[in-house]
């Protein structure tokens, strides 16, 4: 026989302890110092060599190192909050994180949604093929197909050039979420070739062995990666870049910078 | 071997978050279904007209969306808008998601229990309640396990959608460890962790059926 009563009561208290389990998460806002200022920084935590885990599990990272460094200048509690890319302004402005760092790239486009910190390193979008292709310079790349992250800054860098999306293969990029994926449809052969940010594709190529890709000489120009801050939030935009230029000076940036891309 | 050694613990790590998505979302998603089912039985027009609408918003729209809409949307609605949580708003999202699937399972599996039953619990003095509890109830649950069992499946693999939200589920470990090591392999290797997951649920499940299959 089935004792309804029984397995209602249990039912009962799995649904409170769930229901309390729910109820605990919405407090999970870092207790901290009640002094330090609590800034939540946002990132795509699978972006390296900028902001990404280590064997560990552990957020590491050209970024994470400078914006710890930032923090403990500024004195502010800072915690990091992995987002989903493409919405990053959109978490911004609705106040779920303070800061967008990520190699996130200064555009005039990003300029009407965000305040941008001053420059701190800068990139450039550059165009990836396999070592035999015969495609040498952007001219080559009419008709073929060529693919890049979607949302990202190397998008709008192909779009920023009159005419040359227009001469890909069906007139268009091929977009992925990721640029691992980017780099998986040129590696498949799918794609001739790639449009990716400087910085991240030679850490994939040093990781994947540098032989098997060709980076073609011109490049869609340069750029340069900001910090990206509520256009409501001034104070702490100050914070920021005064924390910044303080560590340009008195070498802090270089270390930081010489741990990452020591070339 | 190295990819293991990272791609390991972060699963584990992952698995917090898609179990518990899941079992959340079942031990809610479920019992919630049966009275949404009632409600859309009802004889009241207004409230199985309300019902109905729940029921095709929630399934007429990618739970994609609905997981956006409530994270990030929600806040901006007058009156009830509310600036819920990561974690409130994933849980939200995919009971209310899961809900109407279920109830219209459950609403199936009312419908077919034949009227002769209700006459008869009344002619031996059931009331209503205990009649639908001791008496439909069981016989809708026998019918239903099945197509139940369908949703729990795609619930298993629908957790993955928490992505959008920032949530760092197994899939979302899987690609960490494949961006840091530039290899797809993480990708199988989470492939087997829900085959793994599903394996379990499905000799669950069929366990459940064999304790209802009382009458064969």
């Amino acid at each position: 026989m089935f004792n309804f009563k029984k397995r209602g009561t249990l039912l009962l208290v799995v649904m409170t302890m769930v229901a309390m389990f729910i109820v605990g998460c919405s407090n999970d806002a870092p207790a901290g110092d009640a002094e330090l200022k609590s800034v939540v920084m946002g990132l795509d935590d699978t972006f390296a060599p900028m902001g990404f885990r280590d064997e560990k599990g552990e957020l590491v990272g050209f970024d994470i190192d400078l914006a710890t460094e930032v923090a403990a200048r500024s004195g502010w509690d800072l915690s990091f909050q992995p987002i989903d890319w493409s919405m990053k302004e959109t978490e911004l402005n609705a106040g779920n994180i303070d800061l967008i760092w990520n190699g996130y790239t200064i555009t005039d486009e990003r300029k009407e949604k965000v305040n941008f910190s001053e420059p701190y390193l800068a990139n450039a979008q550059i165009v990836i093929t396999l070592s035999d292709s015969d495609i040498m310079k952007l001219s080559d790349l009419e008709g073929k197909a060529v693919a890049t992250q979607a949302e990202s800054s190397s998008l709008d860098a192909a779009r920023a050039q009159t005419g040359l999306v227009e001469s890909f293969m069906d007139g268009e990029l091929i977009e992925y979420a990721t640029f691992n994926e980017v780099f998986n449809d040129l590696e498949a052969g799918r794609a001739d070739a790639i449009i990716v940010d400087e910085v991240l594709a030679r850490y994939y190529m040093v990781n994947k062995g540098a032989e098997a890709y060709k980076v073609l000489e011109e490049d869609l120009g340069p750029e340069q990666f900001g910090i990206g801050v509520r256009k409501d939030d001034q104070e702490l935009l100050t914070e920021l870049d005064d924390a910044l230029n303080a560590m340009k000076d008195d070498g802090k940036y270089d270390e930081i910078y010489g741990k990452w891309f020591a070339k | 071997m190295k990819i293991l050694n990272m791609l390991v613990p972060m699963t584990i790590e992952g698995l917090k978050v898609t179990l518990g998505v899941f079992l959340v979302t079942l031990v809610f998603a479920i019992p919630l279904a049966v009275v949404v089912a009632l409600l859309r039985r009802s004889n009241n027009r207004a409230i199985s007209g309300v019902t109905a609408t729940y029921i095709y918003i929630m399934r007429g729209t990618p739970l994609l969306l609905q997981l956006m809409f409530i994270f990030f949307g929600f806040h901006f609605v007058p009156v009830i808008g509310y600036a819920f949580s990561r974690f409130q708003a994933i849980y939200i999202a995919f009971i209310l998601n899961y809900t109407a699937y279920f109830a219209e399972i459950f609403r199936g599996g009312i419908n077919s229990i034949d009227l002769g039953q209700y006459e008869a619990a009344k002619v031996l003095g059931m009331s209503k309640p205990f009649t639908f509890i001791k008496v439909i109830l069981p016989q809708v649950i026998k019918n239903v396990l099945p197509a139940i069992g369908n949703e729990v499946i795609t619930l298993v693999k629908d957790t993955s959608l928490v992505y959008i939200l920032g949530a760092s589920d197994i899939l979302k470990a899987a690609k960490s460890v494949s961006n840091v090591y530039s290899a797809f392999s993480p990708y199988v290797m989470i492939a087997l962790v829900y085959l793994a997951i599903v394996a379990v649920l499905t000799k669950l499940l069929s366990n459940i059926e064999r304790r209802y299959n009382y009458y064969r």
